[in-house]
């Protein structure tokens, strides 16, 4: 199973002449590696400017955040004693700490784990116990979740970092103050039952003992674990897909051979997405960072309005986004009325990028859309449209340099050509599977090949469309949702008698969660409503995963020995949805 | 009723508040003011043509004597007031266009201003020679437009310290509305108890009927919703100290006490009413900015 199934690769003629048909030969052994290499180059140069909606600002160089990893590899290897392998969470919004946190993980020769700061107590919990996490860096804004959860894991440290750490003093002081005293957004720091120690005096530990970091890192080869990527989980909780060295530097070549001919070191990269999703962290962050280009961070894109001084204020040359994000720039006056003018590219990924979003944005910025696809499991990235006017409206575009696909059916034989099939992806981004969880892992890697979930076809040369998706998870805005772990969630909840969740079509996040549950007739109080669902899923679930839409119904479709048909609720999905918007079936 | 310290300092206060709006913006706000000139005319058109008539209108409608008719008329023919332009900021409104229809109202002001004055009063069966004071007009686009260029070049050269200014800027503009209302209330206590209702009416009155018409004037105009209550408010607060100027440069004695008087009591309760009026339209432009956000494109 096997080679046989690649039938040649008809997308090599939409390479041009701007994208190498064979990936370059591996420059780093690992991301420590390539990290030091690009300090070192671009010593000068500014890496990361963070930008708060008021528009101050802080900025590290590379030479800085060379000696900042550093400092952070020699406070985890010396002061928290830890081992090649330990796993540091990382648990931050976009920020000047993050860079220096992920570098300083990968400089230790630790594994990375990165956790959405969104997540609640519930779900923090699972994912620190099960990568047996030792050191926590969190924001110090979401401090408060940290007493239910630290003293039921393995964590031994606790590393806090504030939004505006390593801004320059009074920024940093404003910042901190208007959080403290305005939006009351800093809670007090809970008595925890191990050491906390703030990002500034973990640097300053780190560099008193004045240790070659080196040490650490090299010995590092590519089939090392860099990071845990946690995805949702077809059983009703999230596991991690490792993720090496080498997968990691494979796929920033693979996204640089694609972009190469739109990037120098004048580009300024807008990085809205957060970089502990897979897409910002391996397109934004490493990619970017190994050509020396500067990284605009925006810790709270949400209103988009806080995104303007950002782009009013540096010479943007490219964005990354998702649906919702294209969407909501694309509904404010000082964006249309002023796009950027340096913009050479803007590309999407994480979910379907609606046609009519695309459009606006062509008219809007002068610069089309190019629509990627990628996965957790390949670090992520897949496929994606060349740039410029080779791009194709609703495909994901050509598989990256050294990438096979093919597409197969059921019984795992290929599809003839032009007919759907779930797209299986063979190449050196590939994880090595899922954390401690051969099952799973046997189920998504077989023979090297990923088996994606998603049903695709390709065009005659070679571009990819994805049609429907095998697996029931819902995507929305790009974060895997799957609907066992919110249908636990609900069955948690004592006048739910039984719940199922489909997705449902969304324009602004592509799709959108939605329960049918059913009242429990046992239940004595107030009768079931949508809001108090709504409020349940809100303690146990992160906002995109809580339903956006709920139907209370009598009963369930059910097979005859009881199981609850998905399949038929979501026919009925898309019958409501055909009618109404037949494009954003996606 | 102030004394000259006070103008100083309020001057200068006014300046520090300037140069934080100025810090907020960048030329293309002031280009989008451009972008769309439309704005700029409604908005000149609902300050020179609504509120002087709201002014005649309100007078005529109390039966005020006639020292207080030309006050209020004074009140209503008067371009902005720099103050229009903190509350538009605090609204979140479109601070480019108020501060453009502050500057063009203020100048417009020297032509109109007698006009309008010499229209209405004759309307109103009353006869008097109004001097507007070119230099003090000139004075107030100083104190106006120098901060705020030097407040956006300041956050052209250094976001930081533009944020910064920006802060201190709309921090002092609390300061002054609280120090107008905490100094005048209590000073004037007196003359506030003396006073009829329908002076308060008529006071009062004016500003919100300023805002009222102004706004729903820019909406049937195609304004969108964040520019009308821009307009609105730059309708309903007028430049009260230019007032008190051209009453104390064109009466004298007697005369120039009762005709101030309308002016007067018009600033103190302005700086309240605009305050709340702009807590309920920033709460608005709030709401709709997080609307936007979820809203889905045209197709």
């Amino acid at each position: 199973m096997t080679s046989s199934r690649t039938t040649g690769r008809p997308w090599l003629s939409a390479y041009g002449d701007d994208i190498e048909a064979e990936l370059p030969a591996p420059r780093h052994a690992s991301l420590a590696e390539m990290g030091h290499s690009a300090c070192t180059r671009f010593a000068d140069r500014t890496a990361f400017t963070c930008v708060v909606p008021n528009g101050m600002n802080g900025s590290l160089t590379y030479g800085q955040v060379d000696s900042m990893s550093d400092a952070f590899a020699a406070f985890l290897r010396i002061d928290c004693d830890l081992d090649p392998g330990d796993r540091v969470a990382v648990q931050l919004p976009n920020t000047l700490s993050y860079p220096i946190v992920a570098l300083g993980v990968f400089k230790a020769g630790c594994v990375l784990v990165n956790t959405n700061p969104l997540y609640t107590r519930s779900e923090m919990l699972h994912q620190f116990t099960d990568a047996e996490v030792k050191v926590l860096v969190i924001v110090d804004i979401f401090a408060d979740k940290l007493a239910d959860v630290v003293p039921q894991t393995g964590i031994e440290r606790v590393v806090l970092a504030g939004v505006p750490e390593f801004f320059p003093r009074v920024p940093e002081f404003i910042v901190r103050t208007v959080q403290k005293v305005w939006t009351r957004s800093l809670p007090p720091i809970p008595q925890l039952p191990v050491p906390v120690t703030r990002i500034r005096a973990a640097l300053a530990a780190g560099r008193k003992h004045k240790a070659d970091a080196k040490q650490w890192w090299q010995g590092l080869e590519r089939r090392n674990l860099a990071m845990l990527q946690y995805t949702g989980g077809t059983t009703g909780v999230a596991k991690g897909a490792m993720l090496s060295h080498g997968a990691m530097l494979a796929n920033i070549d693979q996204v640089l051979a694609m972009g190469r001919a739109y990037m120098d070191r004048e580009t300024c990269v807008l990085t809205a997405l957060p970089l502990y999703h897979i897409f910002a962290f391996t397109a934004n962050f490493l990619s970017f960072f190994d050509i020396g280009a500067r990284n605009v961070l925006i810790p709270s894109p949400r209103p988009v309005q806080n995104l303007q001084r950002a782009v009013e204020n540096y010479p943007i040359t490219w964005i990354t986004g998702v649906n919702t994000l294209f969407n909501a720039l694309t509904n404010e006056e000082w964006f249309t009325a002023h796009p950027p003018k340096h913009l050479v590219a803007a590309i999407a990924g994480g979910t379907a990028l609606h046609a009519a979003v695309a459009r606006r944005w062509h008219e809007v910025t002068g610069t089309p859309v190019a629509e990627g696809y990628g996965l957790t499991e390949c670090a992520p990235v897949v496929s994606f449209n060349p740039m410029g006017d080779r791009s194709r409206p609703g495909s994901i575009g050509i598989p990256v340099p050294g990438t096979e696909v093919a597409l197969v059916d059921d019984d795992d034989a290929p599809v003839e050509d032009g007919k759907p099939g779930e797209l299986l992806v063979r190449g050196p981004q590939n994880m090595d599977g899922y954390w401690r969880r051969p099952e799973d892992t046997d189920s998504t890697l077989r023979n090297g090949w990923v088996y994606t979930g998603d049903v695709a076809t390709m065009d005659d040369d070679g571009y990819l469309h994805i049609v429907d998706r095998k697996k029931d998870l819902v995507i929305v805005s790009g974060f895997n949702v799957y609907p066992n772990e919110i249908e636990d969630a609900l069955a948690k909840f004592d006048p739910v008698l039984e719940a199922a969740v489909v997705g449902i079509p969304d324009e602004k996040t592509g799709e959108a969660v939605r329960a049918y549950v059913v009242p429990n007739p046992d239940h004595v109080g107030e009768p079931l409503t949508r809001e108090a669902i709504v409020k349940h899923c809100r303690t146990l679930l992160a906002p995109y995963k809580v339903p956006r839409s709920v139907v209370i119904r009598d009963e369930l479709p059910k097979s005859p020995i009881g199981k609850i048909l998905r399949k038929d609720l979501k026919a009925e999905v898309r019958e409501e949805f055909k009618a109404a918007t037949p494009a954003s079936a996606a | 009723m102030i004394t000259p310290l006070e103008t100083t300092l309020l001057g200068i206060m006014m300046m520090v508040i300037m140069l934080g709006m100025g810090a907020s913006m960048t030329w293309r706000d002031f280009m989008l003011a451009f972008r769309k000139p439309r704005g700029i005319v409604v908005g000149l058109t609902s300050q020179f043509l609504v509120m002087p008539a709201l002014g005649f209108a309100l007078a005529m409608a109390l039966g005020l004597p006639p020292a207080m008719v030309v006050g209020l008329i004074l009140i209503a023919c008067m371009p902005g007031g720099t103050t229009s332009n903190i509350f538009a900021y605090f609204s979140k409104g479109v601070l480019a266009l108020s501060i453009m229809m502050t500057t063009a109202s203020t100048m417009v002001a020297v032509v109109m201003v007698p006009i309008l004055l010499t229209f209405y009063s004759g309307l109103a069966g009353i006869g008097a020679e109004f001097v507007i004071p070119a230099g003090n007009v000139a004075q107030v686009l100083v104190v106006l437009l120098v901060p705020t260029a030097i407040g956006m070049v300041l956050r052209k050269v250094n976001p930081n310290i533009g944020a910064t200014v920006e802060l201190i800027g709309s921090l002092m503009g609390v300061v002054v509305i609280l120090f107008l209302i905490v100094t005048w209330v209590p000073r004037n206590y007196q003359m506030l108890l003396d006073t009829g209702p329908e002076f308060y009416t008529a006071t009062i009155g004016i500003g919100l009927a300023g805002m009222l018409f102004g706004y729903w004037f820019a909406r049937g105009l195609q304004q969108d919703s964040n520019r009308s209550r821009t307009i609105s408010l730059e309708t309903g607060i007028q430049n009260g100290p230019l007032a008190v100027l051209v009453i104390t440069l064109s009466f004298t004695g007697e005369m120039q006490q009762d005709v101030l008087f309308i002016p007067v009591l018009y600033s103190l309760f302005i700086v309240i009413s605009s305050t709340f009026v702009t807590m309920w339209y920033r709460r608005n432009a709030t709401r709709e900015e997080l609307a936007r956000d979820a809203a889905k494109v045209a197709t």
